[in-house]
């Protein structure tokens, strides 16, 4: 498997300004406000993330402890997302689809330095982004056509010296 | 003025196409009609709305007597506000209906699709034609007489959710939808061609035929050996 590039698995943390986001969004909630941001300011201090090379873990939360956890391969869409309010900040959300049975999206990376660099390298893990011939079964059938061809140029040079 | 806004709500330019071979891109954009039909709905509910407004105002005459007096002048205050507001924030609506329309974006390559829309809330959709399940063109009446449909192309996953109901149709995060497009059954197509060398895509199945291809290895060896024998005998005959 091919190693993450090092501008991926490096990052561990959303960005600060994620934080400036949560309070922007906590302000929207007016009378909520202490609530929502206690819940988001911790959000955001326990987020982390880790790109191995099969897949993405994601852990938030102090009392509520949540850890998804997935693979590359079965990425089915990558929604690329943003308000005004978020671009302005020079934020984006990224939300990973897989084929389970729920239309909300399984994970969301929030706080990411640069989103469309991260949304290229979750595409070119994704199936059927990348030519991969040679693991699927059609790819096996052309290599034992090709072996076929060989053994058969083999046994007529064979024969012409004969 | 366009420009202004799409530089203050930060709008990106148009979106790259994924990764695939570059001569397989194609770009499709929603149709001309797309922004007719849009308009006819603005307008629609533009005037619905007024007129809501209007009516609840009229309604007030009849309940004169039955409220105190500064209840009564909050109530059709407020009513009037909202309707000024709506009123005024016409070529607003309208500046927008018109960007969603000219902003919208439909790339396939070889590999994937990317559909791109939306102005104060962008979004982008990517998917491999791998994980493509089915397609769909849909077109109501009004859609259909002006000669648009909508494109969806759905990939694995439940869950389709109600898009709260502002057309009346339904919409998955799991679908793709190219909207308003006049050539819908040619992209159809398009896609429906490009699938078939996923063999292990929702469509476009076909059998791989593992084991024929293993037994014409196995009779290439057999001859091969035959002929081996045949040219050089085993040392034991020639002794």
């Amino acid at each position: 498997m091919e190693p993450v590039p090092a501008h991926i698995s490096s990052i561990t943390r959303p960005v600060d300004r994620l934080m400036t986001y949560y309070v922007l969004t906590a302000l929207m909630t007016f009378v909520a406000f202490p609530v929502t941001m206690l819940i988001l300011y911790f959000r955001y201090h326990t987020m982390r993330y880790l790109f191995s090379e099969e897949g993405i873990r994601r852990s938030w939360g102090i009392l509520f402890r949540h850890e998804v956890l997935l693979n590359y391969a079965r990425i089915q869409d990558i929604h690329l997302r943003s308000n005004a309010v978020e671009r302005a900040l020079g934020l984006a959300r990224i939300e990973i689809q897989t084929a389970s049975g729920s239309s909300a999206s399984v994970m969301t990376l929030e706080g990411l330095t640069d989103p469309e660099r991260m949304r290229d390298f979750l595409y070119s893990r994704m199936r059927g982004a990348t030519e991969a011939r040679h693991h699927t079964e059609e790819g096996l059938a052309a290599a034992i056509h090709e072996v076929a061809h060989q053994l058969r140029a083999v046994r007529q040079a064979l024969e012409k010296r004969k | 003025m366009t420009a202004y806004l799409l530089r203050l709500l930060r709008v990106p330019p148009e979106p790259q196409a994924p990764d695939g071979s570059p001569e397989s891109i194609r770009v499709f954009r929603a149709g001309r009609n797309y922004y007719r039909w849009r308009m006819i709905v603005w307008a629609f509910s533009q005037i619905f709305v007024v007129l809501s407004g209007l009516a609840f105002l009229g309604s007030f005459a009849f309940i004169v007597r039955k409220l105190p007096p500064m209840v009564l002048t909050v109530m059709v205050a407020v009513d009037v506000v909202a309707i000024a507001f709506l009123v005024i924030g016409i070529p607003f609506t309208y500046l927008l209906q018109r960007l969603n329309y000219e902003l919208r974006w439909y790339i396939a390559t070889d590999r994937s699709l990317r559909i791109r829309s939306g102005i104060w809330s962008v979004e982008e959709l990517t998917m491999t034609f791998a994980n493509i399940q089915d397609l769909k063109i849909t077109a109501g009446p009004l859609q259909g007489w002006l000669g648009i449909a909508d494109l969806e192309v759905s990939s694995a996953g439940g869950g389709g959710v109600s898009a709260g109901g502002k057309h009346g149709g339904t919409e998955s995060s799991h679908t793709a939808k190219f909207a308003g497009v006049d050539n819908a059954v040619e992209i159809r197509d398009l896609i429906v061609e490009r699938l078939k060398r996923y063999r292990d895509a929702g469509l476009g199945d076909a059998p791989v035929d593992l084991g024929g291809a293993a037994a014409e290895l196995l009779a290439e060896a057999r001859s091969l050996r035959q002929t081996v024998t045949a040219v050089d005998p085993p040392s034991t005959a020639s002794v």
